[in-house]
């Protein structure tokens, strides 16, 4: 049987190039903000290409002695200071022309304890070391996002999460940590030591300091197997409560401008597991030069569009991955996007993606990237997107050569319809009124917990600044 | 994004590597930097990066000098991020890193600027 990624690329080529607008019918973009000559100052630049700046200090500390004592000295104590882990953020929550503290050097397992399965951590830790790093002594996360890149004081900072009924965000993970003030101090946090400070940091968009150790609950180590498919996006949402009831991990992939979703499956593995089919990293570009290639058929373009998808895709079976967990949760990244992302109410979810899809249906938004469908268990964390309430993490994306304002312009406000809270590191455009109201019980807690350890705002740069309202 | 998967291999470097490869300069601070960025893609087989120390990989990137690899580097490439993920690289850091994972004696640093990739 022919594979999807075999179908997909003689699909593309049996269809040509695209002769109208398709997924390209926005304003193209620079795949970088900025450019570089040799010898002058040094961008820094995130990974998606849309957040850049010129930092007139570049501090790498490898300890926390070093951490603590740039923290004091920065610009002579004045000038704005953000931390940056790997850079992953979509949001400009790193960029600042001032002081740029950098985690990389602070990386590693500090100590561990068998018996409750805890770990302590450096915060600049890559997640994509810490998973081997963990399995060495017999630990593992208990959840993780579908890739690996981020720093985990990154994902920290802005609650980054996975799918799962039984599964909060990353944050909810953090038992401890260690936060370096930008008076100098270093605090060690817990549910029993400053224990108002620990709820503020576990999610803090890097306003209170710079996180220096983290520790994790973690999970004895572990095997999964990801079972992936082709499915109707209507079947799905019909069974979504099932599935998540059902399996460890669940979400999808709803495609625009079809019926189809592609839907990823996550369990323990069982003895015997294989893996069946290959990854393709460069699915999303293949998917878009099919789209280009048909959405010049006047009147029938999405119908072609999907019965291309539905050959291609739908008779090819299940692919499926087995291996440790730091493994299998994580794929590769080679195709760039911009994202924005919204946590709405898990009750919600299905008639807010719904009204997504059939939005860019109707407005003919023409899209080919997949969205993303996830469900993530509430917790208490003050600034964490999925506090006091289960939810449901809906993302959309567009390619990073191409303008994504106008898609997004379209979208957000459905997302504002179902109480959607904007994910702290990708793009949105909520400032603090609104933000505000979105987080009723410990907004106000939060800023006055800033406000004290950071009383002239040297951790804010212009967008924290324009969501705390300072 | 992912639409097929496939769980993909791990390589250690060192797997491509003979020993005197090694002999190249990368100061501790470089080699941590680069576990912590470039090994993520480089040492990493059929994602399309160049594999690092692999110079068949490497010798036609080479051509274009060192220059360019770097404002490439800096800027980022199709599936190669700005800054490598590296936040903590300055300009010093990413020349070693590139002539590490090239690994070319004759790495020709006077090919023309601004040739395209």
């Amino acid at each position: 049987m022919t594979n999807r990624r075999d179908f997909l690329k003689t699909a593309a080529a049996l269809t040509g190039t695209g002769l109208l607008a398709g997924c390209d019918g926005f304003e193209a973009e620079p795949q970088s903000p900025v450019s570089f000559t040799p010898g002058k100052p040094l961008p820094w630049i995130n990974w998606a290409g849309n957040q850049s700046c010129f930092p007139s200090a570049r501090l790498a500390p490898v300890h926390e002695d070093e951490l603590v004592a740039m923290l004091k000295n920065a610009k002579g104590a004045e000038g704005t200071i953000r931390a940056v882990g790997a850079g992953h953020s979509f949001s400009a929550v790193v960029p600042t022309n001032d002081t740029l503290i950098t985690t990389d050097l602070m990386s590693g397992v500090i100590s561990h304890d068998p018996v409750t399965v805890q770990a302590e951590i450096w915060a600049g830790t890559r997640m994509h070391n810490l998973g081997p790093m963990l399995h060495e002594i017999g630990q593992a996360l208990p959840n993780q996002p579908d890739m690996d890149y981020p720093a985990m004081g990154g994902a920290i900072a802005c609650s980054a999460h996975a799918t799962g009924k039984g599964f909060g965000s990353m944050s909810s993970y953090v038992t401890g940590l260690t936060l370096a003030t930008p008076s100098g101090e270093l605090l060690e946090c817990s549910a029993t030591s400053h224990a108002d400070i620990f709820q503020a940091a576990r999610t803090s968009l890097g306003a209170l300091g710079v996180v220096s150790r983290l520790k994790l609950q973690n999970l004895p180590s572990f095997k999964l197997v990801e079972t992936n498919r082709v499915e109707k996006t209507e079947d799905v949402l019909d069974d979504f409560a099932a599935r998540i009831a059902q399996h460890r991990h669940f979400e999808f992939l709803p495609l625009p401008h079809t019926s189809l979703c592609a839907t990823v499956t996550t369990d323990i593995a069982k003895e015997g597991d294989v893996n069946v089919g290959e990854e393709d990293s460069s699915a999303a570009h293949t998917l878009r030069k099919v789209f280009n290639a048909l959405s010049w058929l006047p009147g029938i373009a999405d119908a072609t569009y999907e019965k291309v998808l539905s050959l291609a895709l739908g008779g090819a079976g299940t692919e499926i991955r087995t291996g440790q967990s730091f493994e299998v949760f994580p794929h590769v990244r080679t195709v760039r996007f911009r994202e924005m992302e919204y946590t709405v109410p898990a009750e919600l979810g299905a008639a807010c993606v719904r009204e997504i899809l059939k939005t860019i249906r109707d407005k003919k938004i023409p899209v080919c990237f997949p969205l993303e469908y996830r469900y993530v268990k509430a917790d208490d964390i003050w600034l964490s997107m999925f506090e006091g309430r289960d939810g449901i993490a809906i993302s959309v994306h567009q390619y990073g050569d191409l303008d994504y304002k106008a898609y997004f312009s379209q979208i957000e406000p459905i997302f504002w319809k179902y109480q959607g809270r904007p994910h702290w590191g990708k793009i949105h455009t909520l400032t603090q009124p609104q933000l505000a109201a979105l987080y009723p019980h410990h907004w106000q807690d939060f800023k006055e917990i800033r406000s004290a350890l950071d009383p002239s705002g040297r951790m804010l740069n212009a967008h924290l600044k324009s969501l705390f309202g300072i | 994004m992912h639409l097929t998967k496939r769980c993909t291999a791990m390589l250690a470097a060192l797997l491509f590597l003979p020993p005197a490869v090694f002999a190249a300069d990368l100061t501790q601070r470089q080699a941590q930097l680069l576990a912590n960025n470039c090994v993520q893609c480089h040492a990493r087989v059929d994602i399309g990066a160049p594999i690092m120390g692999n110079p068949a990989d490497w010798k036609e990137r080479s051509k274009q000098g060192e220059e360019k690899l770097l404002m490439n580097v800096i800027v980022g490439l199709r599936g190669m991020p700005p800054l490598g993920y590296c936040s903590a690289c300055d300009e010093q850091d990413f020349r070693a890193l590139i002539r590490f994972m090239a690994n070319l004696p004759d790495f020709d640093k006077t090919a023309v600027k601004g040739e395209s990739k």
